[in-house]
């Protein structure tokens, strides 16, 4: 928990999701860069059905503080990463790093479409295949200038890891798995995709995380 | 003081959030419309190609939620504490994953789809939705706290926005939901801006 010196309590925080890193999973990693601790819920499908009424939007990830609940992965992490300081230190800088975190859950948004809704085969494939010739590429680019703009050797933004760098981990554990070599061109996005697996806290979580397709 | 200048089409679409959210803190900017030839020379200026862009003294964001939270901040409607902060996003990321469902409706060619596509928004994807943020809304009209946030501020845009689409009193009964409406519309610099704003199609 967190120590909060005005009423001397710890709190308690409680991250729901299925037994997958999907959407859940930047939250984990900006907790685990803290080392601050957490109940890592995993539902099981049998259990979803009821376990969904009791929360905000019927939705999972929801992080739970303290008895309050948070829904949608993107405020979840935000919050994470502002508990944890990894959120940006100005009201400028942080409004950069949302802005990042926007343009990556876009990219994993099309993605999932292809994945998870389009059901017919065909154009599944057809999808597929315009997401990594034409999207994914046109947005790598951008992003690794937008990582230029920051000097290109540190994280995304300022000075430190933001909760777009953890976003940023899970777009590239995505997605590398269907094209290894997608960062080739783009060697500098390829680096910092290093420098947060290496970051303290995530390696030994990366190391130790259950193991699941997505 | 910074500068603020906003960029975006000559319509509501995803720019009127911060407009709106100008006009409630009472902050001056720029609110400058692009159409045609002029977006399409700004287009690769812009960080992901995409509108709207906030220039704050320079510096370029871009993303709709990402400016609408900075200029929130900026008028005191982010939220008093991170939780509240937290949980006003988390309304808004409710309410905007609704967008994807409702744009490709109005640009729907085909007056049969489009008619089917309508019918199925405001019969199966809306009312779930809608309950969840009845019940999300407290009985004084705010989706958190005790007074207005941008949560009831971007409900309201959103509201805006299916009326173009799906026409109808979608929230006829909510009666947190109308509240959340009623506080937006008499916040004074929000009810000034909504006199004077251009009238647009979407």
């Amino acid at each position: 928990g967190v120590h909060c010196g005005a009423c001397r309590k710890m709190s308690v925080y409680e991250l729901h999701y299925f037994n997958n890193r999907g959407r859940a999973e930047p939250a984990r990693l900006l907790f685990a860069a803290a080392g601050l601790p957490y109940r890592d819920i995993r539902i099981q499908s049998e259990q979803w059905p009821e376990y969904k009424l009791k929360l905000p939007m019927h939705q999972v990830p929801v992080l739970e503080v303290d008895g309050t609940m948070i829904c949608q992965s993107v405020a979840i992490a935000r919050y994470v990463a502002k508990v944890t300081g990894h959120a940006g230190k100005t009201d400028l800088e942080q409004a950069k790093v949302d802005m990042l975190v926007d343009g990556i859950d876009d990219v994993m948004t099309k993605k999932g479409d292809y994945v998870w809704h389009e059901k017919d085969e065909t154009r599944k494939m057809e999808k597929k295949n315009a997401f990594y010739e034409t999207t994914l590429p046109q947005f790598l680019s951008r992003f690794e200038k937008l990582l230029l703009t920051n000097g290109g050797d540190g994280f995304l933004v300022g000075e430190g890891l933001a909760h777009a760098d953890a976003w940023f981990l899970c777009l590239a554990d995505d997605v590398l798995l269907d094209f290894p070599d997608i960062f080739t061109p783009y060697p500098k996005l390829a680096a910092l995709v290093e420098r947060i697996r290496t970051y303290p806290g995530i390696k030994e979580w990366l190391a130790k995380r259950p193991q699941t397709e997505f | 003081m910074p500068s603020y200048k906003l960029t975006y089409f000559n319509g509501r679409g995803r720019g009127e959030l911060a407009r709106l959210l100008f006009a409630a803190g009472g902050i001056e900017y720029e609110d400058v419309r692009v159409a045609g030839e002029q977006w399409q020379e700004l287009k690769p200026k812009t960080p992901f190609g995409q509108l709207p862009i906030l220039e704050v003294d320079g510096t370029m964001i871009c993303e709709s939620r990402a400016i609408g939270r900075l200029i929130a901040k900026a008028a005191g409607l982010a939220g008093k504490t991170d939780l509240e902060a937290a949980r006003a996003d988390m309304i808004i990321d409710g309410c905007d994953d609704l967008l994807p469902k409702l744009f490709p409706i109005f640009g729907e060619k085909d007056e049969n789809k489009k008619a089917e596509l309508k019918k199925e928004f405001a019969e199966k994807t809306l009312p779930p939705a809608l309950d969840h943020f009845e019940k999300l809304a407290s009985a004084e009209g705010y989706f958190v706290g005790k007074s207005l946030t941008w949560a009831d501020v971007n409900f309201f845009a959103f509201m805006g926005l299916l009326g173009v689409v799906v026409p109808g009193d979608h929230i006829k009964g909510k009666v947190n939901l109308n509240k959340v409406m009623g506080n937006v519309t008499s916040n004074p610099g929000i009810a000034k801006w909504l006199k004077e704003r251009p009238e647009t199609e979407f």
